[in-house]
C-alpha cells in the first residue's frame, strides 16, 4: 500500500486519535465516541472510518489489540484498537499546533466570547 | 433488507478493502441500525453511509492504483526479468455508472432534504441532526462547543486534565485556555459549564436534540427575565471582581443601559448575553469579564473531577515525564531544562527534584519555558527554591471575594543545593502562558535570573464562573496576582525579556550570555 499522507493530519484521523486516548475501542465504539466527542457534527461513515483506521495501522499510530465480544452488542467478535506511542504523540502535536491557531484567532478577536 | 442493500453497495470498494474490513463495515451498519430507529435516524443513517461511500470509495480507488506501480518499480530494481500477476483493481465500468448515479442521488437527495429542512423550526432541524445555520442561539452553541472540542481535544492529548485541589486551584495562575478554566473552577474535561452528556451511548443523538428542544424554548427574553440576569450579575461582580472601584463603575454602567432601554431591542438569549459582554468590557477594559449563555442546562453545582480521572492525569503525567522535556547538560557545563507546564507537584514532585538534582553540578542554568502553557504555582515556588539560598516571597495572590491574600514563597533550601548562586536564564516566548509568566516575572524582579526571547501574552488573571440561573452565569477575574517588588503584575501588558530576541534564537543567546559570564569569572 502505498503511504497515505497524514500530514496535513485529517481531521477524521484526529479525532479517531482522539477517541482511543482513553480506552481501546472497536470500530463502532470509535464512532460512538466522536460523534459524542463532536457533539454529533462527525458521523464517520464505514468507509471513512475503516480506511482512517487502515491508515493509521500502517503508520503505527494504532495498533490492533486482538478480537473479543463487546458484552452491550452481543456476541459477534469484535476487532479492537489501541493508541500507540507514537499515535499519542502526533494526536498532541496535532492538538498543539490547533491551539496555536487558536491563539492567533484570538489575538485577531474573531471569536465572540473571548473565554476559552 | 437494508443490509443487503447495503453489502450490495460495499462491492464498489476494491477488493483489498472488502477483504480487509468489509465484515466489520457491515457490523458497523448493523450496530447502527439497531441504535438508530426511526424515520429521520434512518434517514440521517442513509445519508451518512451514501455520502460516505461516494467519499471513501474514489479515495480507496485513487490509493490503489499507485500501488500497482510502486509494487512493479520496487520488483524491478531486483535484477531479475520476471511476470507479475496483478489483481485488476479498476472497478467495472458498470460499478463505476452506479456509483456515479448513486452519489448524484445522494447529493441531490441530501439538498432537498436540507432546503426541506430549512422551512422548519429548529426543534425539527435538531432532531434531523442538523444543529448548525439555525438561530443565533445554536449557532453560538456549535461555536462553543467547536472551542470546547478544541480546548478538551488539546486538553486530554496533552494530558493536561489538571485535577487541582481546592488550594493548588485557588493557585493556578490564569489560564487561557478552557481546560485550564474548567478545571479550575472544578469541571471536568474542558466542558466549560457544559454538564457532561449522562446518557447512555445508544440514547445520545435523541437526548442531545431533546436538549436542544428544550433549549429553544429559552432562548427568548422579556424585560422581567433580563432585569434578573442584570441583578445577578452586578451582584457578581461587586463581590467577586478584583477591583471594587472597576466593579462599581461595570455595574453602574450595566445598569444605566437597562434603565436607559438599551437592552430593549435583545429578546434573544444569546445576543443579550453578548450585548452585557460588550457593555461590561467597554466599562471594565477587561476582556476577562464575560457574560455567557448556554442552551445546555448548567448543573446547579459543578461537579468535582472523578477519581478516574485524577488517575487517567496522573498516568497522563507519568507517560509525558511531567511535562519535563529535556533535561541535560550543554557544552560549558550550561544546566538546561526544557519544561513545558508547572504540573502540580502533588504529582511531580519526585521528577521535579530528580531533574534539578541531575542538574546540580552546572556552572549556570537555562529554564527554557518557550513552550510552557502554565499550571500549578506550587512547582513554581519549588522549581525557583533551588535558585535561592534563603526562602524567598515570590508572589502574593489576591482574593477578592474572600479579600485573602496568599503569598507564595520558595521553600526552604535544599540541602546539597549548588545552583543558588549561579547564573540562571529564563527562555520565553509570546506563547508562554500564566505560570510561565510567574516563575519568569517573579525571577525577573528579583533580579535572580536573565530574562531571553520574547514577550510573553499577559495574562494573569482569568474569569471564574459564576452560576446566574439553569442557562446564564458571567465570567468573573476574581483573583489577582501582586508581586511584592513590582506592586502590580503582568496582565496585559506581559513579562519583558531582558534580552529580546526571537523565540527561535533564544537557547543560542542565552548559551553565548551564559558562557560569556562565565568566562569573566
Amino acid at each position: 500500500m502505498p503511504k497515505r499522507k497524514l500530514d496535513p493530519l485529517p481531521s477524521a484521523a484526529f479525532q479517531i486519535l482522539l477517541s482511543l486516548v482513553d480506552e481501546d475501542l472497536h470500530g463502532y465504539g470509535i464512532m460512538r465516541h466522536v460523534a459524542d466527542q463532536t457533539d454529533g457534527r462527525m458521523r464517520l461513515g464505514p468507509g471513512t472510518l475503516y480506511s482512517s483506521i487502515q491508515t493509521l495501522l500502517e503508520e503505527k499510530f494504532i495498533e490492533e489489540v486482538g478480537q473479543r465480544e463487546d458484552t452491550k452488542l452481543g456476541h459477534e467478535r469484535r476487532r479492537y484498537y489501541r493508541l500507540t506511542p507514537t499515535g499519542r504523540k502526533l494526536a498532541r502535536s496535532e492538538a498543539q499546533r490547533l491551539a496555536d491557531l487558536l491563539r492567533v484567532a484570538r489575538a485577531k478577536k474573531i471569536l465572540r466570547g473571548d473565554y476559552v | 433488507m437494508s443490509e443487503k442493500i447495503y453489502a450490495w453497495l460495499l462491492r464498489l470498494y476494491p477488493s483489498h478493502f472488502r477483504e480487509a474490513y468489509g465484515d466489520e463495515a457491515l457490523q458497523l451498519f448493523r450496530d447502527r441500525a439497531r441504535d438508530e430507529k426511526g424515520f429521520f435516524p434512518s434517514l440521517r443513517l442513509w445519508l451518512d453511509l451514501l455520502s460516505d461511500l461516494a467519499i471513501s470509495v474514489l479515495r480507496e480507488y485513487r490509493y490503489v492504483q499507485p500501488e500497482l506501480i510502486g509494487a512493479s518499480a520496487q520488483q524491478r530494481l531486483d535484477g531479475m526479468p520476471s511476470f507479475y500477476v496483478l489483481r485488476n483493481e479498476s472497478p467495472r465500468p458498470g460499478a463505476l455508472l452506479f456509483g456515479g448515479v448513486l452519489s448524484l442521488a445522494a447529493l441531490v437527495t441530501l439538498s432537498i432534504f436540507l432546503s426541506h429542512a430549512g422551512n422548519y423550526t429548529g426543534q425539527e432541524t435538531a432532531a434531523s441532526g442538523q444543529p448548525q445555520g439555525h438561530s443565533g442561539v445554536l449557532q453560538q452553541q456549535g461555536l462553543q462547543s467547536k472551542h470546547q472540542d478544541a480546548a478538551g481535544a488539546m486538553h486530554r492529548a496533552m494530558g493536561e486534565d489538571v485535577k487541582l485541589d481546592a488550594a493548588t486551584r485557588q493557585r493556578v495562575i490564569a489560564g487561557n485556555y478552557a481546560g485550564q478554566e474548567a478545571t479550575a473552577s472544578g469541571q471536568p474535561q474542558g466542558h466549560s459549564g457544559v454538564p457532561q452528556q449522562q446518557a447512555p451511548q445508544s440514547k445520545h443523538q435523541d437526548a442531545a436534540s431533546a436538549t436542544r428542544r428544550a433549549a429553544g424554548k429559552d432562548t427568548k427574553l422579556d424585560a422581567a427575565a433580563r432585569q434578573r440576569v442584570i441583578a445577578k450579575a452586578v451582584e457578581y461582580l461587586k463581590q467577586y471582581y478584583i477591583d471594587a472601584e472597576v466593579a462599581q463603575q461595570t455595574a453602574d454602567a450595566l445598569l444605566t443601559h437597562e434603565k436607559n432601554g438599551d437592552d430593549n431591542a435583545a429578546t434573544d438569549s444569546a445576543a443579550f448575553a453578548e450585548l452585557l459582554t460588550r457593555q461590561m468590557n467597554d466599562a471594565s477594559h477587561d476582556k476577562q469579564l464575560i457574560m455567557v449563555y448556554q442552551t445546555v442546562k448548567l448543573p446547579e453545582e459543578p461537579p468535582g473531577p472523578a477519581p478516574e480521572e485524577i488517575a487517567q492525569f496522573r498516568r497522563e503525567l507519568k507517560r509525558n515525564n511531567c511535562t519535563f522535556e529535556k533535561v541535560g547538560v550543554l557544552p560549558h557545563n550550561i544546566g538546561y531544562l526544557k519544561l513545558n507546564s508547572f504540573p502540580p507537584p502533588r504529582v511531580c514532585q519526585a521528577k521535579a527534584a530528580a531533574a534539578m538534582a541531575s542538574l546540580n553540578g552546572a556552572d549556570a542554568i537555562i529554564f527554557d519555558l518557550r513552550d510552557n502553557h502554565g499550571g500549578a504555582a506550587d512547582m513554581v515556588a519549588l522549581l525557583a527554591t533551588y535558585l535561592f539560598d534563603h526562602p524567598t516571597h515570590l508572589n502574593d495572590f489576591y482574593d477578592r471575594g474572600e479579600n485573602s491574600t496568599e503569598q507564595l514563597w520558595t521553600r526552604p533550601p535544599v540541602p546539597g543545593n549548588k545552583l543558588a548562586d549561579k547564573p540562571a536564564y529564563v527562555l520565553i516566548s509570546a506563547t508562554s502562558f500564566s505560570a510561565a509568566e510567574g516563575f519568569s516575572y517573579d525571577l525577573k524582579m528579583l533580579q535572580r535570573a536573565t530574562i531571553v526571547g520574547e514577550t510573553t501574552s499577559g495574562r494573569s488573571h482569568r474569569g471564574v464562573p459564576h452560576r446566574i440561573d439553569d442557562h446564564f452565569m458571567i465570567l468573573v477575574p476574581g483573583m489577582k496576582v501582586i508581586n511584592p517588588i513590582s506592586k502590580t503584575n503582568w496582565e496585559g501588558a506581559g513579562v519583558e525579556p531582558d534580552v529580546k530576541v526571537k523565540a527561535t534564537d533564544a537557547l543560542e543567546t542565552a548559551e553565548k550570555l551564559a558562557q560569556g559570564k562565565l568566562q569573566k569569572k
